[in-house]
């Protein structure tokens, strides 16, 4: 029963996983192939240390241009951000709320839900339905638009362990 | 003086300092406006010998990258750190156009090609002056950066400035402090500005003052009176962590290249004296 739901979960969205290249650790350039189900990136089989020595790299074969770069990243891939499904990280918690970085440019802030609310600590990796990048608003009589500093996003729940050991 | 002169000739826009530079250290006593900039050189020159002093500073100004800070950071770096992202269109300030490589679905995508270019010019400006011993200020006002700010300014042994900024820190240093003080040679700002989204006031008084600024200038920043912009995101932790890292190693580097010169030619002025 378990399982029934969790591949008709899979079917129905996709989650995008933005955070992948810096938090993680692994070097990937191009976007995650949100083809697979809940899409967890394959731990790479690389050494991590290449990461760290960047600058160090032969320059030949690894300069791919801003350009390219940004047209291959998940950000731009995924499209307008309005009811995608991302994956997130929690990286600070005050009591009932809860900031989640994604991988975008600005972090959100979630109210703790009530199911499995204990659950819910300091690198936690969460799902979250986006609804906005950047909360801004052009108010009357303003030059320009004022910007909360904040993302919008409804928290959908805990990444479920299950498709970890479904994947592997 | 001759310390004012090869500052003229690494930046040559402070060509004004070349006039303060003639007035004679006892008339610099009676005009406040002379009084934070030119006191310390004066002390430095009577204590080294001439030749060796001459020596240490002209050597890095022969080459275009002395303190090769070109290796310390790579495209993919500013990638992975986030420094390409914007805010949205409706935020971009006017005179950040230039640096804004497109706009994507209402957000501005700032173009890192340029942002490399003016975070190596802005990171040797700040390893000259960090080899020269000038007194580098931090500022930041943002709330979620200001310990790590801190933390960095005390990590490479220089100086921060994350609290509410009184008016006349820098105009009005010498009535509020006493003679005799000694301003910041460089500001260095991490987000340019304060907590009710106007220009911080010490990018302003920096260039009242006659003191270099190296900022990074997010789309909704005002880049026109720092002297090294450097285009880039100043709201994710990960891209204000690259910065910090960055020119924690510049000013380490540049203060141990400086230690090794003192070395080298010291040793070298005894060789040639023995």
């Amino acid at each position: 029963m378990a399982t029934l739901s969790w591949s008709r979960a899979a079917s129905r969205s996709r989650a995008w996983q933005l955070l992948g290249a810096a938090r993680r650790g692994s070097s990937s350039g191009t976007g995650d192939s949100p083809g697979t189900g809940v899409s967890l990136p394959e731990p790479e089989k690389r050494p991590s240390g290449l990461t760290g020595a960047g600058p160090q790299q032969v320059p030949s074969k690894n300069v791919e241009s801003f350009a390219s770069m940004l047209r291959c990243s998940p950000l731009v891939q995924m499209g307008p951000a309005k009811g995608k499904i991302v994956l997130g990280q929690i990286f600070h918690i005050v009591e009932d709320d809860l900031y989640i970085d994604f991988g975008g440019k600005f972090h959100c802030v979630c109210k703790r839900p009530e199911v499995d609310g204990e659950k819910y600590q300091k690198g936690s990796r969460v799902r979250l339905r986006l609804v906005d990048l950047e909360l801004t608003s052009r108010f009357l009589g303003a030059k320009t638009d004022t910007t909360l500093l904040e993302a919008d996003a409804v928290l959908l729940g805990l990444l479920e362990s299950r498709e970890i050991r479904q994947k592997e | 003086m001759a310390a004012a002169r090869l500052l003229q000739a690494v930046v040559p826009r402070f060509s004004c300092l070349g006039s303060l530079g003639k007035a004679a250290p006892s008339t610099s006593q009676l005009s406040s406006r002379l009084y934070g900039t030119l006191l310390a050189p004066e002390a430095n020159q009577q204590v080294e010998p001439n030749v060796i002093n001459d020596r240490i500073i002209t050597e890095p100004l022969r080459h275009p990258d002395f303190f090769n800070v070109k290796e310390l950071f790579s495209l993919k770096d500013l990638f992975d750190a986030r420094v390409h992202l914007g805010h949205k269109k409706g935020c971009r300030h006017r005179f950040m156009e230039p640096y804004i490589f497109g706009c994507r679905l209402d957000q501005d995508i700032i173009d890192l090609d340029q942002t490399m270019k003016h975070l190596q010019l802005a990171l040797n400006f700040t390893a000259h002056i960090a080899y020269r011993k000038g007194i580098i200020l931090f500022v930041n006002r943002n709330r979620q950066f200001g310990h790590l700010v801190e933390v960095t300014a005390r990590d490479c042994g220089e100086y921060a400035h994350t609290r509410y900024w009184q008016g006349g820190l820098l105009t009005n240093a010498h009535v509020q402090y006493g003679t005799g003080i000694r301003l910041p040679d460089l500001l260095v700002f991490i987000s340019t500005l304060n907590n009710v989204f106007e220009p911080h006031v010490a990018v302003r008084d920096a260039a009242k003052m006659n003191i270099p600024t190296v900022g990074v200038v997010d789309t909704n920043c005002n880049p026109s009176i720092i002297t090294y912009p450097i285009p880039g995101n100043d709201d994710s932790p990960l891209a204000v962590e690259l910065y910090c890292k960055i020119f924690k190693m510049t000013i380490t580097r540049a203060k141990n290249k400086r230690k090794q010169m003192e070395v080298l030619y010291g040793l070298q002025n005894k060789a040639d004296s023995s």
